[in-house]
């Protein structure tokens, strides 16, 4: 278990747990005062094994709970049931908050950024590194302009998000998320909204994040060509689980309802 | 379905029962939740994370927000209103001849009574409201979530500084109304007295008022005037930041949310009042019985 960063096991979750985490109410409140009765179920029965360093595309269509999957692995939303490991480390359902999680190294990224919008581009990525003390004022800096050096942002530095379009706002958040040194990076549609000169750029990036880093990498994409590009598996939220991940190739050959349904037009197009 | 949580709760001795009933049932009410969230900000300021430098940093701009934003509304306020309150102290206590209590009246007017509260209802409106709009459009954004997902404690990151700066605002700001009632409420009168050649044929000086009221003043209303702001700034923050903090993510909910913020801080810091001012009744009661 010990190179494993993600083990998911049994994870159930309903309609009813997708408000997530309010901040103002004690956490013992959401966790002692659940809601018992069994609504309607959105995953059902989830499991999934990622080890350090491999890259996992989720697919399927929207609407399927891949986005609250995610959360839930950031500890926004504490699922009905199920166990998870980060790291081979049991996290207990009454310590499963998001803050808990992020001190593990676990990064998200928003499907929208999510930015700090009162403050500008470089404040964003360097506001989580000031507040963990990650360093001395210069090489806070030094990582930030690394870091915007990366994501092709260092001219947009002093603008706030909302001046930003929302691929480059995208690009700031992956930038934020890349200066904290993440073990594990959950990305929300990263390459929504990416012009393809951008999105050719993001690629290479998130694939040298894997191998000079070995940093963990699950990300939630309609667009299936990534895992082919990134040479990574793919599993797929059906019927209310996970599916088994496996290649792109593999998919795309098989013969099972989900290949029919999304793999119909990159047959087509070879 | 047998839950982890229910077989926590019959592992507890009888002891353990009763205090996690009690906790469970104070947490559950709002007013339990406003508190928890009220120690969880006082006690993030002592966290690991926190830097001396960023920390007064933000803290001050939230008093200056806070502060200054409201200072030429409140003034003119306090003006206007220490200006009537000593017009109509001055005519109803010579009428009926107890020109001695001019002092004691105005000191519990002003300084004890409605000092306090009206700055912390112009606060509540004006800070409050915009405090619970600001964080409250966080949520909406999911920037809180951002927030945390990096491992930033929100509490500490927005509600400390509010909380804080907030009521060390709501401190210095009972004081200049209070100052502000009395001086430029007596310049006030005293340009009336000018202009209309004292129809109202008031004696008024500044040695009359100013010695009437210093000699009226107690030691316990030097103890309220710090305690009293102290109280109101924590009530109308912690409100603003619980009622923002509490809601989904549906843009509707922020109006509500800031509504219910102002309102509420308002019944609080009524109660509030009611709740200190028991203080000043038992000290009375003590000066009673020196009498008798």
């Amino acid at each position: 278990m010990h190179n494993e960063a993600l083990r998911i096991e049994d994870l159930h979750l309903s309609y009813s747990n997708l408000l997530g985490t309010v901040f103002s109410k004690p956490r013992a409140l959401s966790f002692f005062l659940r809601n018992r009765d069994n609504d309607k179920e959105l995953i059902n029965g989830a499991n999934l094994v990622l080890h350090r360093g491999e890259t996992l595309c989720i697919g399927g269509p929207s609407g399927q709970g891949k986005s609250a999957l995610l959360r839930v692995i950031a500890g926004l939303i504490r699922p009905n049931q199920g166990r998870l490991f980060y790291f081979g480390e049991y996290i207990p359902p009454e310590r499963h908050s998001a803050l808990e999680i992020a001190k593990r190294q676990v990064g998200l990224v928003f499907q929208n950024g999510a930015l700090i919008s009162n403050l500008r581009v470089r404040d964003n990525i360097a506001l989580p590194l000031r507040y963990h003390k990650k360093g001395t004022p210069k090489e806070i800096d030094e990582k930030i302009n690394m870091a915007m050096d990366l994501m092709r942002v260092r001219n947009e530095a002093n603008m706030f998000p909302h001046q930003l379009s929302v691929g480059m706002q995208k690009r700031v958040a992956i930038a934020r998320s890349w200066a904290m040194d993440p073990r594990l990076l959950l990305m929300d549609e990263p390459t929504a909204g990416l012009d393809n000169y951008n999105r050719r750029n993001l690629l290479p990036l998130i694939d040298n994040m894997r191998t000079l880093f070995k940093t963990s990498i699950i990300i939630i994409t309609h667009d299936l060509m990534i895992a082919k590009e990134l040479d990574c598996n793919i599993s797929f939220l059906h019927n209310r689980t996970l599916t088994d991940p496996h290649s792109f190739n593999y998919w795309s050959s098989a013969d099972n309802a989900i290949s029919r349904e999304l793999f119909r037009d990159l047959r087509v197009s070879g | 379905m047998e839950r982890a949580e229910d077989k926590n709760n019959d592992n507890l001795t009888l002891l353990g029962k009763i205090f996690h009933k009690l906790g469970m049932s104070i947490m559950c009410i709002t007013i339990g939740q406003q508190i928890v969230l009220l120690f969880r900000a006082l006690s993030s300021f002592f966290s690991e994370s926190r830097s001396f430098k960023t920390d007064s940093k933000n803290i001050i701009l939230q008093t200056f927000f806070t502060g200054v934003e409201i200072f030429p509304v409140l003034f003119v306020v306090a003006t206007l209103f220490g200006a009537i309150v000593i017009v109509e102290v001055m005519t109803m206590t010579g009428k009926m001849g107890f020109s001695d209590v001019v002092g004691n009246l105005m000191v519990v007017v002003v300084i004890r009574e409605l000092g306090p509260i009206l700055t912390a209802f112009l606060i509540a409106g004006r800070s409050g409201s915009s405090l619970s709009t600001y964080v409250g459009g966080m949520v909406i954004n999911s920037e809180v979530d951002a927030l945390a997902t990096m491992g930033v404690d929100p509490i500490r990151y927005l509600v400390m500084p509010g909380l804080i700066g907030g009521t060390i605002a709501t401190f210095i700001m009972t004081i200049i109304f209070s100052a502000s009632a009395i001086g430029a409420g007596f310049l006030v009168i005293k340009g009336l007295i000018a202009i209309t050649g004292n129809a109202l044929n008031l004696q008024l000086t500044w040695d009359y008022l100013s010695t009437e009221i210093l000699s009226a003043m107690t030691m316990m209303d030097f103890v309220f005037i710090v305690i009293k702001p102290l109280v109101f700034g924590c009530i109308i923050t912690t409100n603003a930041c619980y009622q923002a903090m509490n809601i989904a993510h549906d843009i509707r909910q922020v109006p509500k949310a800031t509504g219910k913020s102002v309102i509420k801080s308002f019944f609080y810091i009524v109660c509030a009042d009611v709740v200190l001012s028991i203080f000043y009744f038992l000290d009375y009661f003590n000066e009673i019985s020196k009498i008798i």
